[in-house]
């Protein structure tokens, strides 16, 4: 079976140590560590999304091809140069104060990690001050913040208020989401962008990322 | 109330409790689920618009109970798993009342429990279930619900805004948002002429805050039906679980919802059935509630009338009828709002799917999925409960063919989300009247309902 086929489906059955032997394995034979990132990794992990998508696998599919994702990645890190194995922009993601709601908040923060970014999740009914403070410590590029619920929103407009309050607004872009949330609410909190979807969360994030590389 | 009497049991399960990760209780559910469907051979005929097999019925209860049984609920305040017995899940199914009476004099009405196939009329339940309203129109929205004669207990929306102010939730502005919504409901009632009706309370407590707040002097009585939940999939926190204790020591009745997510840790279809069978009878257990709703919800419409989740929740009524007599109820949530022809095929499929299959009260409608301001109406509640009355009685196997067809006329609207026309352009908001052109909408989905095949008396 070609690498590409057996690293599919050690991804697809969350099989990390038949992942990481064979990925050791075709270190050995000579394949360059960015091609088991770029021609094999990340078409199998946009092709699981995919799937996600037409709703043919699900949630725990995800968790299971990022937690495999995570483990080849360890391998091949030390073949690295420190420019190969950057991450694609480090996230601290989270569902605001007063709201519990945390499936789609997961499923964004999993299509994230599975992209090659860095996610801190800080999970559910989160304080304003909470995500700056992790944002601050682990010198995150975005925050993304979720809600489903309309009393839930105005949480948002706090983690905005506080960061322009102590003046470190610019140091973070700061998009949000969640099932009430739109582009007008995001726009008039100021917040940097909204997304209605994961995959949107996910196309958002890299386009900010880009821009922020590109200035 | 003789199901009450668990409530030091369930909060030393909640400190006793083998401890786990949360992640860890996530992998279990998953797992759990995925060796059920295939030791109970369970499995969703896409051709099929509702379950329509008495013997699939019974596996997925039974598939249902041995989740329950096996992962217990997890509580993320104490990460702890709660575990019961199934034998002391079995009493605590067999002592859930079996018909229970909302509101007061005149306007009370009871809820029995009901049978698949069952020819007596589940009770009407109309509101909004947490869309926005901005508090000046909220009364009259609520008023539009008390006003519909086929409609027996009504359930508010949330405030969009207060005292001219945007509330927060968990904070001194839930204690208003409860406090307002006390005030504004029972002033709906009142110039609906059904000043005793029961109503589902604290709509705008989303945390302890505000149930503890609306529920005590001058507040909703006992006899209004009081919310509590899990957290998908199988979780609880201290929050619910100071609601229950709440609604136990005040004697009032506790209803408790459920909503499943597809493609989350439920995974397809016959996981979301699992699950919500699953979480139902632990939250007889441990909520110790009366009433019981369920609302799978689409991860990516937001709905629950996606055709895999019509044919869940019609799959989770019949394991639930066929094996126990609690008193479960299924929401209306469709994509479409007000004014929109897709929004009445919405109702008219889960409506339909709800009764035939046992339920004993019919919700909705939770119009644009909830989260629309003011994307709300009395109309589409008549049009909700009267599909009801009109499917008792109806054979699933010919409700199955309706479904089908209803569900052509809004399947291929899911994706583009018509939202349709706020209350304000949809009803005359000083007569509470809905305008001409709804009403004409309406009366021409009324004759194609009738054409194929489900009668309406209404």
């Amino acid at each position: 079976m070609a690498f590409y086929e057996e690293l599919q489906e050690s991804m697809l059955d969350g099989d990390d140590e038949r992942a990481v032997e064979i990925t050791e394995a075709a270190l050995a034979d000579g394949m360059d560590p960015m091609d088991v990132i770029q021609k094999n990794m990340v078409p199998i992990l946009d092709d699981i999304g995919e799937q996600f998508s037409r709703l043919e696998l699900f949630l725990p599919d995800l968790i299971m091809a990022a937690d495999v994702a995570t483990a080849v990645k360890d391998v091949i890190a030390a073949k690295l140069t420190k420019a190969d194995g950057e991450s694609a922009g480090k996230i601290v993601i989270g569902t605001v104060q007063g709201d519990v709601h945390d499936i789609g908040k997961n499923i964004v923060a999993t299509l994230l990690e599975v992209n090659g970014f860095e996610v801190h999740d800080l999970g559910n009914d989160v304080k304003p001050f909470d995500f700056i403070n992790e944002a601050r410590e682990v010198g995150a590029d975005l925050i993304c913040l979720s809600s489903l619920l309309t009393t839930s929103m105005p949480y948002m407009e706090d983690v905005l208020k506080s960061l322009n309050g102590l003046g470190i607004r610019d140091q973070f872009k700061v998009i949000v989401g969640g099932g009430p949330v739109s582009a007008e609410w995001a726009a008039s909190i100021g917040a940097d962008g909204y997304s209605e979807d994961a995959n949107e969360a996910v196309e958002l994030c890299r386009k900010i990322m880009s821009e922020k590389k590109g200035a | 109330m003789k199901s009450h009497t668990r409530l030091l049991t369930v909060l030393d399960r909640m400190d006793n409790g083998p401890i786990m990760e949360e992640a860890d209780f996530d992998k279990l559910i998953s797992k759990t689920v995925r060796q059920l469907i295939k030791k109970y051979g369970l499995k969703r005929n896409p051709e099929d618009a509702i379950l329509t097999e008495d013997d699939m019925a019974d596996r997925f209860f039974q598939a249902g109970l041995e989740l329950a049984e096996t992962a217990g609920v997890y509580c993320t305040d104490t990460h702890s798993r709660m575990i019961f017995s199934r034998d002391e899940i079995l009493q605590a199914l067999r002592w859930a009342p079996d018909s229970v009476t909302y509101g007061s004099g005149l306007d009370q009405c009871t809820i029995v429990s009901r049978k698949v196939e069952d020819p007596r009329k589940p009770i009407i339940c109309g509101g909004g279930f947490g869309t926005p309203i901005p508090e000046e129109w909220f009364s009259t929205v609520m008023e539009s619900y008390a006003k519909e004669p086929i409609v027996d207990t009504i359930v508010g929306c949330n405030f969009y805004t207060t005292h001219g102010r945007t509330p927060k939730t968990r904070s001194p502005w839930e204690v208003l948002l409860a406090w307002r919504e006390v005030e504004l409901t029972k002033a709906a009632t009142q110039r609906a002429g059904r000043p005793g009706m029961g109503i589902g309370v604290v709509e705008n407590a989303v945390s302890e805050i505000g149930e503890l707040s609306g529920t005590s002097f001058g507040g909703f009585p006992q006899q209004d039906w009081h919310h509590t939940c899990f957290v998908s999939e199988l979780k609880t926190n201290y929050g619910l679980l100071i609601k229950v204790a709440h609604l136990v020591r005040t004697g009032c009745i506790i209803h408790s919802f459920y909503n499943s997510i597809l493609g989350g840790y439920a995974g397809g279809p016959e996981g979301v059935v699992i699950c919500s069978v699953a979480g139902i009878i632990m939250e007889c257990v441990v909520n110790m509630a009366t009433t019981f709703s369920i609302c799978p919800t689409h991860p990516f419409y937001n709905c629950d009338t996606a055709p895999e989740l019509v044919w869940a929740a019609s799959a989770v009524q019949q394991a639930m009828k066929r094996n126990t007599h609690l008193l479960t109820t299924v929401m209306t949530s469709p994509v479409s709002g007000p004014m929109t022809e897709s929004l009445l095929y919405e109702c008219a499929a889960m409506a339909t799917a709800a009764t035939v299959s046992g339920a004993s009260r019919i919700d909705g409608v939770r119009s644009a999925v909830g989260v629309q301001i003011l994307h709300v109406t009395g109309l589409e509640v008549r049009f909700n409960g009267e599909i009801a009355h009109a499917a008792a009685g109806v054979s699933r196997k010919d409700a199955n063919e309706m479904i089908k067809e209803f569900e052509s006329h809004y399947v291929p609207y899911l994706d583009k989300k018509p939202i349709g026309k706020s209350f304000l352009e949809a009803y005359d908001p000083i007569k509470v009247e809905p305008v001409q052109e709804w009403l004409e909408m309406y009366e021409k989905v009324k004759e194609n309902v009738a054409r194929i095949g489900l009668k309406m008396n209404h």
